[in-house]
């Protein structure tokens, strides 16, 4: 089963503080929804909020349509695994998935049946009857996982459950929620400061800043058309270039020295003089070729190999640094001067206020 | 809240279900919390805090227990200052306990702590034998046994006698009679000594490592390192164990059988606000007693934190 | 706390084996010194009557005899078997109360969100500091009206109050290193305050309970004070007033006999004390417990 989540300008208030700042988001039943952003911005307590581990200081939370504001969190349907797991350490594997059932009153063959069934899914059957300190980090996170499936939650929240294992598992524990989420069909939130994770986990990416939606969207929504600065420069890894620009004429601008022309779209109306920023990610620079337009040429710092593509970290000669990513192995040495061709297409330009310049 | 309350509440019969509203949340916010604190509080409005506001009110009374207590002003504390030979002589001998036994306690317990801090094998079982004194110090067999060893024919004498020495007895002989009961306190060093212990053990090594390698002697090491930052815990074990000595009641009751004597010579503070509770029934007279404890330990804890901007060492 | 050595660069590298040597040396003359007296004690209760001052400062006694032991049992128109049961009840009971109160109100401070909870927990951090002469009169006057003298309840009623501070404060801190993502995800699966209290507090903590009800008990048997005034039927006595009497009734002549029973007093918490030794320890260690 699954349900849908709405906030309507949701605000926390610590103190004079607001830490969530009027927050209006839509979550379709069975969206696996992702919150990212730095730490400090908020996420975890927009999800303790839903989860309702915090009050809500003002604004409505509605889940399948109810107002929960004032709901106990174990009456509103929702399971959470914990960044720590929060396995309680002096049960056993099995009396961990059974606690949160044995609360609601269930007939103990009930229980039974439902631990088995979760145990089987995330594949610990074999682990039932260990405490929680004899497993792996690996072990304990299905085991956390397990004690929310059990409970057959309308909503599944996740609080940045794979900051503690390593990176090999992490990507694997990565596919497994993933599968989990196509074979449940639940409405999952998920919070992380792990934009990869975000890209590659979500249908829907919400990115906060400060208590504030940043944006709202699908992964390739985010990379593609990033609502502001601080967007285009969170998704993506390397991180977006940015450079310094000014609008010459109505299709025109000069970056670093050169003139590029990009689609009046793209340029919006902002004003000739008034300096913008510019943006292009280290995927989309070509070093040398005749495709799209030239962006001068840069003095090569560090090249990293990384076997299937080359990280070229680069001085213009506007004194501008610049990151390149580019497919394949490149044979280029430290001190060499590149020819950089850009397409515009991919290029970004961010008003003075920081936000995408659009028409 | 149900459905219904709810839009009840929303569609607003006014304010008054507003305010149930927030009344009804507010409850159901605090209602845990106080229930469990619920023995708690009982026990401290009328066991702890009621208790303190009569006694306040009975040190201005001539309360005797039998009959109402009448009103007489300052008269309790006014006899204590002025026409109380023996209150002057249970301050007397109180600070004095206080003043003897509370340094060479923290100084046994500081000194032995360093030298079990020293990575020597058995620290466990030193430091249990050194802390079993303090765990059955309080009890009415130790100050049975101390009476015993200290009297005239008692143990100590014997050692003496071995040497030569034809000691008096200790117990009965006002001269002495204090002493036997500060070296009782002192004997049981053991706790502050574990908590020395503890504290020592904060103390990164790397800090004496950077010490000797600058050249620095072990007497400079230890006035410069390890007693300023040991410091907090020197002046907590001073605070508690200072507290504790005004409290002293069962060695004093003991060895005296109750007297305080010989002389008022060990008639500690707390034996002399019994006697007169509880052999004089002046509970009046006693509560005054009592609060004019408790401004001592106030002002002496009040002194000991001002001091500490002096002394004690802060980790930032 | 860590038992394992720990050594001090700079102390005595010259000649290390020299130097744990003669600590060792004064070490143990200091331990010696300290558990003299109590041996001498023990060896006194198994001397005969007449030699116990005649054998001075040995720790041998010239002639073994336990017979200073049913001497002294029976040595008072109540023997002992009673002072020791009913000591025994009281530290029971007492303990059973202080532990339960104290937990129930150091989880309210430790975990629960309640208006004026920091005021409460400063009045509470403030009882610790109040010594109990203050309230002793208003009590006694109290319990007096309530017909409670000459009963064990003034000794016993209090504790299920926890005005013992003290246990509360030593359980704040304990339960306050619980990481607090249990008992959210104990609430996510449906607990009540309750629930999570004791299935998810208390089993997890079990040493600081077991530190708070050694010491609990050990203070209430050893306690002097409140049965001296409240308690003068000699049936109700505990331990400890029963070896006063002893103190007050006998002659010299029989010290073998106090000695005796002054030994027995203490067997309880010596045993507690070896059983539980690091409890104890580490309480001490941990929350500066004054004895």
């Amino acid at each position: 089963m699954s349900t849908s989540i709405q906030l309507k300008k949701v605000v926390k208030r610590f103190g004079a503080i607001d830490v969530i700042k009027g927050i209006d988001l839509d979550i379709e039943p069975g969206q696996f929804t992702v919150f990212v952003g730095p730490s400090g911005c908020g996420k975890s307590t927009l999800l303790r909020m839903i989860a309702g581990l915090e009050t809500i200081s003002g604004g409505d939370l509605l889940i399948g349509g109810e107002r929960m504001n004032d709901t106990a969190a174990a009456k509103r349907g929702i399971a959470m695994v914990f960044q720590s797991y929060a396995l309680y350490p002096h049960m056993t594997v099995y009396k961990n998935l059974a606690f949160g059932l044995e609360t609601a009153g269930l007939k103990r063959d009930e229980i039974d049946r439902r631990v088995k069934e979760a145990a089987a899914t995330l594949r610990i059957t074999e682990y039932l009857q260990r405490r929680p300190k004899a497993l792996s980090g690996g072990q304990r996170q299905r085991v956390a996982i397990g004690r929310s499936i059990v409970r057959d939650p309308n909503i599944f929240l996740f609080d940045e459950p794979l900051s503690n294992l390593d990176a090999e598992l992490r990507v694997q524990m990565r596919v497994e929620i993933s599968k989990l989420h196509e074979r449940l069909g639940n409405t999952m939130i998920y919070v992380t400061h792990d934009q990869v994770e975000a890209m590659t986990m979500a249908d829907k990416i919400v990115v906060l800043k400060a208590g504030e939606v940043m944006q709202t969207g699908s992964p390739l929504e985010l990379y593609n058309r990033p609502a502001n600065r601080f967007v285009a420069g969170f998704i993506g890894s390397p991180k977006m270039n940015f450079l310094e620009a000014k609008r010459t004429a109505a299709d025109t601008i000069e970056v670093a020295g050169q003139s590029l022309r990009l689609s009046s779209d793209q340029l919006g109306q902002a004003m000739t003089s008034v300096p913008i920023t510019f943006g292009i990610r280290p995927e989309h620079i070509v070093l040398g070729g005749e495709a799209g337009q030239s962006l001068g040429e840069a003095k090569v710092d560090l090249v990293e190999h990384l076997g299937g593509s080359t990280s070229v970290y680069a001085t213009m000669t506007s004194g501008a640094s610049l990151t390149i990513l580019a497919p394949g192995q490149l044979a280029i040495q430290h001190g060499e001067t590149v020819p950089l061709r850009i397409d515009a297409a991919n290029c970004h330009a961010f008003g003075p206020d920081d936000q995408t310049l659009r028409r | 809240m149900s459905v219904s309350e709810r839009s009840a509440a929303a569609t607003g019969k006014g304010e008054s279900s507003a305010l149930a509203r927030s009344l009804r949340g507010a409850v159901r916010r605090n209602a845990p919390g106080y229930l469990f604190l619920a023995p708690w509080l009982i026990g401290f409005l009328c066991l702890t805090l009621g208790p303190a506001l009569v006694s306040l009110y009975l040190s201005f009374t001539d309360f005797d227990l039998l009959q109402a207590p009448n009103f007489v002003g300052m008269q309790n504390y006014i006899r204590m200052a002025t026409a109380d030979p023996k209150f002057i002589a249970a301050m007397r001998v109180t600070f004095l306990y206080v003043i003897l036994s509370v340094p060479l306690k923290l100084a046994f317990a500081l000194a032995v702590a360093m030298m079990l801090n020293r990575g020597l094998t058995g620290l466990p079982v030193y430091r249990a034998i050194f802390y079993l004194p303090s765990l059955l110090g309080a009890s009415v067999a130790i100050a049975v046994l101390w009476r015993q060893l200290f009297a005239a024919d008692g143990m100590i004498n014997s050692v003496l006698a071995i040497f030569g020495i034809e000691g008096p007895s200790w117990i009965s002989n006002p001269r002495y009679s204090l002493y036997t009961l500060v070296v009782l306190s002192v004997w049981q060093f053991g706790s502050p000594m574990i908590i020395f212990l503890a504290g020592l053990r904060q103390i990164p090594t790397d800090m004496y490592e950077a010490a000797s390698l600058d050249g620095a002697s072990s007497s400079r090491q230890f006035w410069k390192i390890t007693l300023p930052l040991l410091s907090p815990v020197i002046f907590f074990n001073f605070v508690i164990q200072t507290i504790e000595a005004f409290k002293a009641f069962t060695p004093a009751f003991i060895v005296s059988g109750g007297t305080g004597g010989p002389i008022n010579s060990t008639l500690f503070y707390t034996l002399y606000l019994y006697q007169e509770a509880f052999g004089n029934f002046r509970m009046g007279y006693a509560s005054a007693l009592a609060w004019v404890l408790v401004i001592i330990i106030a002002i002496f804890t009040a002194f000991s934190f001002l001091s500490t901007r002096y002394w004690v060492h802060y980790d930032e | 706390m860590s038992d394992e050595a720990r050594v001090l660069p700079g102390q005595g590298s010259d000649h290390p084996y020299l130097r744990s040597a003669l600590s060792h040396c004064l070490l143990m003359a200091a331990s010696f010194v300290m558990l003299y007296p109590i041996l001498w004690m023990l060896a006194g209760s198994l001397r005969p009557a007449e030699d116990l001052f005649g054998g001075g400062a040995n720790l041998i006694p010239s002639q073994v005899t336990v017979a200073a032991y049913p001497q002294g049992w029976f040595g008072l128109q109540v023997n002992f078997g009673h002072f020791f049961l009913n000591s025994l009840l009281i530290s029971s009971l007492a303990t059973l109360g202080n532990v339960f109160a104290a937990s129930l109100a150091a989880y309210a401070f430790a975990r629960l969100n309640f208006f004026g909870r920091n005021f409460w927990f400063a009045l509470m951090l403030g009882t610790l500091m109040l010594p109990y002469h203050v309230t002793l009169i208003p009590q006694y006057v109290l319990f007096l009206n309530l017909d409670w003298i000459n009963t064990w309840l003034p000794l016993i009623v209090p504790k299920y109050f926890a005005v013992d501070a003290f246990f509360i404060f030593l359980m704040v801190q304990f339960f306050r290193g619980i990481p607090r993502e249990l008992d959210e995800a104990a609430q996510m699966d449906g607990c009540s305050p309750w629930r999570i209290y004791y299935k998810i507090i208390l089993p997890l903590s079990l040493p600081v309970l077991a530190t708070a009800a050694i010491f609990s008990f050990i203070w209430t048997w050893e306690d002097f004070f409140g049965p001296l005034i409240y308690i003068s039927d000699m049936n109700l006595y505990t331990v400890q007033l029963g070896l006063r009497s002893f103190v007050d009734s006998s002659g010299t002549s029989s010290w073998n006999e106090l000695f005796a029973m002054s030994v027995l007093s203490l067997i309880p918490i010596f045993l507690i004390f070896l059983f539980f030794q690091r409890l104890l320890i580490e309480g001490i260690a941990t929350t500066g417990m004054k004895r």
